[in-house]
């Protein structure tokens, strides 16, 4: 299985490997999202904007996540995350996932290692190479 | 306080009604990322701090997520490609987020 990202000018003008997908919003819609690979986060995460978007039932109020900018309030909803493979297929990613609150805690939602470890991980600057292989 | 980490469920997805949709709504979606991509350097540069939303390859402004996914929705209704994204306020080197500590039940 092989599930490409892009690499993607970000506003401070550097360029990140960045994932295309799918969130499942409470109404049972898909919402589309980039998501930054981020090999070096626990977890998934994801930003304000997109969670007003999936307007998501909270399983957990007083999750914080913390990180070099300091501690932050976060809700842990449980949903779906779908990405798109190699053969046009689509490949769901069930599980519990942490949501921050605040707009400026996060400019785009993360993609961390509770998904990233089922992947080998490619992150390719010098062949323009943003990929999942599993 | 150990972080406790829920298991990962992966499936494919095998439901051809599913799998259509899903395409039209990417085909909508990567137009409008085209159209954010070559439009990136200006949208950066004049809306530092604000939330944006891309829509039928038109841009849309506010101060909040809320906002912007209204104003984006009454103007391209059917498109379900649609996206948001926040603009940093500043412009900062950036090290993202990891958990640190999850409180019980």
């Amino acid at each position: 299985m092989l599930i490409s990202g892009v690499w993607h000018l970000c506003d401070d003008g550097l360029v990140r490997p960045v994932m295309h997908a799918e969130i499942l919003a409470s109404d049972g819609s898909w919402i589309k999202t980039p998501f930054l690979l981020d090999t070096g986060a626990d977890r998934t995460v994801l930003s304000a904007d997109i969670l007003q978007a999936l307007r998501p039932q909270p399983l957990r109020t007083q999750t914080q996540l913390g990180g070099v900018g300091g501690v932050i309030a976060a809700i842990i909803i449980e949903t779906q995350i779908r990405l798109t493979r190699e053969n046009n297929g689509k490949v769901l990613l069930r599980g519990q996932y942490v949501g921050v609150t605040e707009v400026e805690a996060l400019d785009m939602s993360v993609l961390g290692r509770d998904v990233t470890n089922l992947f080998a991980v490619i992150v390719d600057w010098p062949q323009h190479i943003v990929s999942l292989l599993g | 306080m150990a972080v406790k980490q829920h298991p990962m469920v992966m499936e494919e997805v095998t439901d051809p009604v599913a799998l259509t949709e899903a395409h039209t709504q990417d085909e909508r979606f990567e137009r409008n990322w085209a159209w954010f991509e070559a439009h990136a350097a200006e949208i950066y540069a004049a809306h530092r701090g604000k939330c944006i939303c891309v829509a039928g390859e038109e841009l849309f402004v506010a101060d909040t997520p809320g906002e912007v996914l209204t104003m984006a929705v009454a103007a391209h209704p059917d498109d379900n490609g649609r996206f948001t994204r926040i603009i940093p306020r500043d412009r900062l080197a950036r090290i993202y987020a990891d958990q640190r500590r999850m409180a019980s039940m």
